[in-house]
């Protein structure tokens, strides 16, 4: 079951869930700090409750990273490695700061946090982490407007349709 | 780790490759091959019909006469034969090598190690050569009777156009293999190094040159390179900060659009800090205009009839990324390597620029951004040194000092008067036509030319020649004579072998080379081309592909 929501909805979502003892127990929420994962955060946050909640934030290192040294061939092996360390640093970097953004946010929330860092395809590291963590909600953001930059790895919306097993909100 | 994956695979690929070398030998793939070859074919069946004609001729003759049946010539193996025994003979190699290797994985319990490690590559390695042989054993001359064919209907060649040859259609078949059916686990570890046979083909083709050859490109391409080399990089600085574009991402750009491509980005991005946005912008724009350009240029080089030697210089220059500049050299010519010889000069100053470059930017970079690493200059100048153009130079410095062929061969082509043999003598209605030729010379050195010819039968010494070929161009001189002066000239020049054997090998390294490099083009990374560096990348590459185009047609002649 999946489900598009806005921030009014949400709230009017969150209040009823809340009130019905149907807070869930295990949120995945799929961020990487673009708009959109914003967007999502603020919603899982706002959908999580004290107390109850534990808010798997799933950060995915597209897998494009693996054909970033394209056919270079004039570079010998140090060249390539010095290369592919600092692709690594910058990419832990990246991933440190937005995992210790949305910890914060969770923090300042009393909500009980976990960091989950994945290389692969979104969407189905997605799918392996919901199953891993039982998780019981999954968040992501909205696909990013036509003609904002960014890097181009999406979500496969199809893959998730099928393959989750767990109600998927995805932000507005 | 244990790279080696316990898989079938090289041992089912040695055999496919050794059946094929075996049903050429015996002949069982002459009707595929005669399908391929049709020229070839062709040429060697009229030579056999009018060899058995002149046979069949000889024994009627001799039945005529009374005599015994002349014994029976053997022919000399045409071109069809050779295609046939040369695919034969390096498919036994080959496939030979592939088979036992393949046997001993099957067989073998694997370690961490260095035996491991190399044994684990060969499987990627066979994957990349087997493609390799199909397209240039079968696709290449499979596109080109389709374009022959579809010529009559579309009114031009599609294939000749398109430049649908060995090299363009190996570089494709690896993007498409990469892209739409993945590279199998066991072959992974072995097709990254693709980029061994391209190094090594450079080197190789450091034995054809000539060291005036040499000069003459390296100042062209120094000039060249350096013109635009640092045109585009100081272009990409001024145009950066304007657009509000980063420290980190200008300099990568800048290195990337300036030198060579994505290696110059890959070399340049540790020391300017490059963030893991700006690199896949970076690396993605460079790669979608390398593809590009790869199909465009040659095209456009065929449409305003370039030579070698103009095209080679403008695809060093003009594209972006190295690996393409090989491609488009190949696709534009790839009989000869005549092209190829000089765009990889044109590399190869490239890549000598970069560590100039890559500090160039290390400076720029510490200087405008607060808090930024020092770099160690000189470190990063020796570590991005280019290793592989000393063994360039090595082997340019072992062929002109005649290891290889007699010194002073050009393209392994040399004058040797020892080695003409007896039945290349010029004979006596030659030496008869030289004779009444003497009057004609124009000076004593053409009158002692034509003596000593006349007395030793062949040429004697290189000043010999030259002289003897300027009196072939003597006006009214006897057509006997001329021709007598044109066969002792072409007996005194001989092939060197060896140097043959390298072109081959040249061509096979790039062709395996570039069809794994084509592997490594994933449509994942060209997506990532956007953002600032898509705007300025296109702009500066669009002015030095045209700047470079104008410049190489108004100034590079053919002259070397």
């Amino acid at each position: 079951m999946s489900a598009v929501a806005n921030p009014a909805a949400v709230d009017a979502a969150a209040a009823l869930s809340i009130a019905g003892g149907l807070a869930p127990r295990t949120l995945l929420l799929a961020h990487h700090g673009t708009a959109g994962a914003e967007q999502a955060a603020a919603l899982a946050l706002s959908l999580a409750v004290s107390g109850q909640t534990r808010i798997v934030h799933l950060y995915v290192v597209p897998d494009f990273w693996d054909g970033m040294q394209g056919d270079d061939w004039l570079n010998n092996a140090w060249t390539r490695d010095a290369f592919a360390h600092h692709v690594e640093n910058q990419l832990k970097k990246d991933a440190q700061d937005q995992m210790q953004a949305v910890a914060d946010q969770c923090a300042s929330s009393g909500i009980e946090y976990e960091p989950v860092l994945r290389y692969g395809k979104p969407a189905e590291c997605l799918l392996e982490a919901v199953r891993e963590h039982g998780a019981d909600l999954a968040v992501i953001g909205p696909p990013r407007p036509k003609g904002m930059t960014g890097l181009r790895s999406r979500m496969d919306l199809e893959k998730l349709a099928r393959g989750l097993a767990v109600p998927l909100i995805i932000a507005k | 780790m244990v790279y080696t994956h316990k898989s079938p695979a090289l041992l089912v690929i040695g055999i496919v490759i050794l059946a094929w070398g075996w049903l050429n030998q015996t002949g069982s793939m002459d009707g595929l091959q005669a399908w391929l070859q049709p020229g070839a074919y062709k040429e060697q069946k009229q030579a056999v019909e009018k060899h058995q004609a002149a046979e069949k001729a000889a024994v009627e003759k001799a039945a005529a006469e009374g005599k015994p049946a002349p014994e029976a010539k053997a022919m000399k193996p045409g071109k069809f034969d050779a295609v046939k025994a040369s695919q034969a003979q390096l498919s036994y190699i080959v496939g030979g090598l592939f088979a036992l290797v393949g046997l001993l994985i099957m067989v073998w319990k694997p370690k961490e190690g260095s035996l491991d490690y190399y044994i684990g590559i060969v499987p990627g390695i066979a994957f990349i050569v087997v493609i390799a042989f199909a397209v240039r054993w079968m696709l290449d001359p499979i596109f080109a009777n389709w374009g022959k064919a579809a010529q009559p209907t579309l009114g031009w060649n599609f294939a000749s156009i398109f430049n649908l040859n060995y090299v363009v259609l190996g570089i494709v078949l690896g993007i498409i293999i990469v892209n739409l059916l993945r590279i199998p686990a066991w072959a992974a570890n072995g097709v990254r190094t693709a980029r061994f046979f391209l190094k090594t083909g450079v080197i190789l083709l450091g034995t054809l040159y000539s060291a005036a050859e040499l000069v003459q490109l390296g100042l062209l391409s120094i000039v060249l390179i350096g013109i635009f080399v640092l045109g585009s990089v100081g272009l990409v600085l001024l145009i950066g900060p304007r657009i509000n574009a980063t420290n980190s991402m200008t300099g990568v750009l800048s290195a990337g659009v300036g030198v060579c491509g994505v290696s110059a980005s890959v070399a340049a991005a540790p020391v300017v800090q490059a963030k893991a946005v700006d690199i896949a912008y970076t690396i993605g724009t460079i790669l979608l205009w390398g593809v590009l350009c790869m199909f465009i240029f040659p095209t456009v080089g065929h449409l305003l009839n370039m030579g070698p030697v103009q095209f080679g210089a403008w695809a060093g220059t003009g594209i972006l990324n190295s690996a393409q500049v090989a491609g488009a050299a190949l696709a534009f010519d790839p009989k000869g390597i005549e092209t190829l010889k000089v765009a990889e000069i044109f590399n190869i100053t490239r890549v000598l620029f970069l560590p100039l470059i890559v500090v160039w930017l290390a400076a720029w970079y510490v200087k405008r951004e607060v808090g930024a690493e020092k770099v160690d200059l000189g470190k990063v100048l020796v570590a991005k040194f280019p290793v592989f153009v000393i063994g360039f130079i090595l082997m340019f410095a072992a062929s002109s000092a005649g290891l290889f062929a007699p010194a002073g061969h050009y393209q392994g082509k040399y004058f040797s008067s020892t080695e003409i043999k007896e039945d290349k003598l010029l004979k006596e209605k030659e030496l008869t036509a030289l004779q009444s030729a003497l009057p004609k010379a124009r000076n004593d050195a053409e009158k002692k030319a034509l003596d000593d010819l006349i007395a030793n039968k062949k040429v004697m010494t290189r000043e010999q020649d030259n002289t003897l070929r300027s009196v072939a161009k003597i006006e009214g001189l006897d057509k006997g004579a001329a021709d007598a002066l044109g066969a002792a000239h072409k007996a005194a020049w001989h092939s060197s072998k060896t140097i043959g054997a390298y072109r081959d090998w040249i061509a096979w390294l790039f062709a395996i080379g570039l069809t794994g490099l084509g592997m490594q083009i994933t449509a994942k990374s060209l997506k990532q081309a956007g953002g600032k560096p898509l705007i300025i990348g296109s702009a500066v590459g669009l002015i030095k592909a045209l700047g470079s185009l104008v410049v190489v047609l108004l100034f590079v002649r053919e002259f070397v």
